[in-house]
């Protein structure tokens, strides 16, 4: 299938900040529709510099972006926003009104929706988050992993065609990750493309296709995760440590059990080791 | 006798109609490296928060039984004098650096219990050459990152000499490689300096390998706390819904024939020594 | 106009005499010149006075800072003299230019103490001059926190524009609803942050019953002497010059035509 126009494409971007620090240095990538993507790298990397870029929040000095084909420098941040939606890590940085059904109100506002269109789009939201309970309870009253959701949930039912995700796994438990992991599964089969800056190197082996490593402000590596996260080099310098099932791979190829390469997930792994021991115990 | 102990202890927050604490018995001895594991809601902070006296003093709420630090009371002991024997590094080590100096911010503690310059400048040397901060003395907070923060934060608690530290999820917002450094530092002064630290972490695969032992936290009461090995084999670990090492989640997949371990592994290491046996 | 000019108050490290002094020096100093510049009403003095600061601006580096902040007053500036040419009758041009002079002189002080005062000492100064220690903690803690919050502000401000939020509205009251959904998380994220800090306050002992040391302490040497007398010899000496206003020579109360 021939390679459509990419739906972002960002062409050699540059990016300091007052105080003279270069954040980004000669930015160049290419997102497809669809595409499932982490952003890592060290603190300080660019990583948040780099996804302000996407919707206006932070305009580069050189270089440009187009979205969808169209180039974005003339665009405000509201028009951007609806096509590029950003969740940030703390929610606390949005919640103000006084229902959790206002806030939502607040997210739709320069949509041009009527007023039916918002109410309906509220309901699939609440019950899809499982925040049904809550629509008329004030949003400081929810706990840290439901707050989270609701800042999730306030960019969703804007329904933009690029979700970006700044830590969003950061402090949550394994019920939450699931949760999390689910959704984004969802938009996917939606046909959205997901954007997520972390620092949560397992989630990402296991459940994230590509990945964008950045230190010092480049890219130092854009590529399939399963190649990126096992080289030695590029996880040392962008302070990472290589993921658990790689050292263990690792460890077992020293003592003598040979993985194959592709396999490389918790699951494939479990399957890897009964069928090994299966055999191994049968002999015995 | 147990440095900290719960006896009984309830508490409820103003307001609220759930226990947040419910009926905790623990003892907690000096010598120890503990992780605290529960989910996010299970009472992680509000156990933290009794371990010197915020709750019930700083924290209004209604409580039943009592928690004593070194045979005082937290009810009625100040605060600032449990202190000197519990330090706590919290969540966010933005909200903890206070002056505007790294020197001036490890001294904070010290000058407000009246201790003499002259041993201050010691403490302060002492305690920088450990935390390896020696570079930003003279620096703002604005103007160092997320792991040096940290290692203020914990460098101006270590110089109270507590002989028991907590930290609330230390590694939150650091990179994976600063997040082993740091807690490799935190072992080796509990070893060094033989007090226990007890940290709450959501991020288990580095920190359960340094571990002694692990207290289990689920709806605000204590479901476990015994050595590490007896709790990571028990069914109240498996059940709970909190990140486990992904060892341990690769040798819990498999087969039941499969389970070729006594113990189920949690280290690479651990988990190479089983299967040598099959090579 | 209105952010850039907060610069020329804020701290700045460096390595020069008048940095060196010892805040209360600086403190006087710029209370010294407050006072100098509201003795007199005349363009010739105000100016003497002014021209008096430059050796203190160029002795602490503060030349690029200080010309900020005056380009800033710009449009104040302008102002008053349209207003007092206008409306004045009796010389209002140079009344004007002497109230121009004036508030730089006082601007100017103020702005050189800030600039060269660390806040830590800020609050040892204070304590110096009998304040509680609670009240001068309280006050470095509030500068110490300035930074964050502004930090804390710009996340708020794009968390919020990543919604849809729309920063310009038309309308004094559209423009004043619009703000709602910057303060509110910031005031609740002040608030949240002041129990943060509390709660570690406390766990470091703030508020224990025993008296408090203080490992770092400001002490006056000679040069700060030096530098007092010198403010004082200035300050008694306008005095003087004020009072004996009888035998000022004319051109001191020469004025423009105006």
């Amino acid at each position: 299938m021939e390679a459509v126009n990419p739906l972002i494409l960002i062409d050699e971007i540059e990016f300091s900040y007052p105080n003279n620090t270069f954040a980004l240095r000669n930015i160049s990538l290419k997102v497809n529709k669809g595409e499932l993507i982490s952003i890592m790298g060290q603190n300080g990397a660019g990583k948040t510099t780099l996804i302000r870029t996407l919707n206006g929040l932070i305009r580069p000095s050189t270089g440009s972006i187009y979205i969808k084909g169209e180039k974005i420098d003339s665009k405000s941040v509201a028009e951007l926003s609806k096509i590029v939606g950003i969740i940030f890590q703390n929610p606390m940085h949005q919640l103000f009104s006084n229902t959790i059904e206002e806030e939502l109100k607040f997210s739709m506002k320069n949509l041009d929706l009527s007023k039916e269109e918002i109410k309906q789009k509220i309901d699939v939201i609440l019950n899809k988050f499982n925040l049904e309970k809550y629509r008329d309870r004030s949003p400081f009253n929810l706990s840290g992993g439901e707050a989270k959701k609701l800042a999730i949930a306030s960019i969703i039912c804007r329904d933009p065609e690029i979700i970006i995700f700044d830590e969003p796994t950061l402090g949550q438990d394994a019920k939450e990750i699931d949760f999390f992991l689910e959704l984004i599964h969802n938009e996917i089969e939606k046909g959205k493309t997901i954007v997520m800056v972390t620092h949560n190197i397992e989630f990402t082996f296991e459940n994230i296709p590509r990945i964008i490593l950045m230190a010092n402000g480049k890219i130092i590596a854009d590529g399939p995760t399963e190649k990126v996260l096992t080289n030695e080099f590029l996880v040392k310098k962008s302070s990472l440590i290589l993921p658990q099932i790689q050292q263990f791979k690792q460890g077992l190829k020293e003592i003598g059990i040979k993985v194959p390469n592709e396999i490389f997930k918790l699951n494939d792994m479990i399957m890897f080791l009964n069928n090994y021991l299966k055999i191994k115990l049968s002999k015995e | 006798m147990a440095f900290i102990r719960f006896n009984n202890f309830s508490f409820r927050y103003k307001g609220n109609d759930e226990y947040a604490l419910e009926n905790i018995n623990l003892e907690i001895d000096e010598n120890k490296f503990i992780l605290l594991a529960g989910e996010t809601g299970s009472g992680k902070t509000s156990l933290i928060r009794c371990m010197n006296g915020l709750i019930p003093q700083f924290y209004a709420g209604f409580y039943k039984g009592s928690v004593e630090i070194a045979g005082k009371n937290t009810i009625d002991t100040p605060i600032s004098d449990l202190s000197t024997a519990i330090g706590i590094v919290f969540q966010n080590p933005e909200n903890q650096l206070v002056a505007m100096n790294v020197e001036r911010e490890i001294a904070f503690g010290m000058e407000n219990l009246g201790i003499e310059p002259v041993e201050i400048k010691k403490r302060i040397r002492e305690v920088v050459k450990i935390t390896e901060i020696e570079e930003i003395l003279d620096k703002a907070p604005f103007e160092i990152s997320g792991g040096e923060k940290q290692r203020v934060a914990i460098a101006s608690v270590l110089v109270l000499d507590p002989k028991i530290i907590i930290l609330d999820e230390p590694t939150a917002n650091l990179d994976p490689f600063f997040a082993k450094k740091i807690l490799t530092m935190l072992k080796k002064i509990q070893e060094t300096k033989k007090i226990s630290i007890i940290i709450s972490e959501h991020r288990m695969d580095l920190l359960v390998l340094l571990v002694d032992d692990i207290i289990l936290i689920h709806n605000g009461k204590i479901l476990a706390f015994d050595k590490k090995d007896i709790v990571i084999n028990s069914e109240i670990f498996r059940n709970l819904n909190i990140n486990k090492p992904k060892i341990y989640s690769l040798f819990r997949g498999l087969d039941k024939k499969n389970q070729v371990y006594d113990k189920i592994p949690i280290s690479i290491e651990d988990a190479l020594n089983v299967l040598k046996k099959y090579t | 106009m209105s952010l850039e000019f907060l610069n020329a108050f804020k701290f700045l490290r460096k390595d020069t005499i008048i940095h060196r002094l010892d805040p209360r020096v600086k403190l006087i100093f710029a209370i010294v010149y407050t006072i100098n510049a509201l003795m007199f009403t005349e363009m010739i003095p105000l100016f003497l006075i002014f021209l008096s600061l430059i050796p203190f601006i160029l002795l602490g580096k503060l030349v690029k800072q200080w010309i900020k902040s005056i380009r800033s007053l710009a449009f104040l500036f302008i102002f008053i003299i349209v207003i007092n040419t206008l409306f004045i009758t009796n010389n209002g041009f140079s009344f004007s230019i002497a109230m121009i002079i004036r508030i730089s002189i006082m601007i100017s002080a103020f702005s050189i103490f800030f600039l060269t005062v660390d806040p830590n000492d800020l609050a040892l100064s204070l304590i110096s001059m009998k304040i509680p220690y609670e009240f001068a903690f309280s006050f470095s803690l509030a500068f110490r926190f300035v930074p964050t919050i502004a930090n804390e502000a710009q996340n708020i401000i794009d968390s919020q524009q990543s919604r849809g939020y729309e920063m310009q509205k038309k309308g004094i009251i559209n423009q004043i609803k619009n703000l709602f959904p910057l303060l509110v998380p910031l005031i609740i994220s002040s608030i949240k942050r002041a129990f943060n800090v509390a709660e570690a306050l406390e766990s470091r002992a703030f508020g224990s019953k025993k008296e408090r040391t203080f490992y770092f302490s400001i002490h006056y040497t000679k040069t700060d002497w030096i530098f007092t007398f010198i403010l004082c010899f200035i300050l008694l000496g306008l005095i003087f010059i004020r009072f004996q206003i009888i035998i000022m020579p004319e051109w001191f109360k020469w004025s423009l035509p105006l």
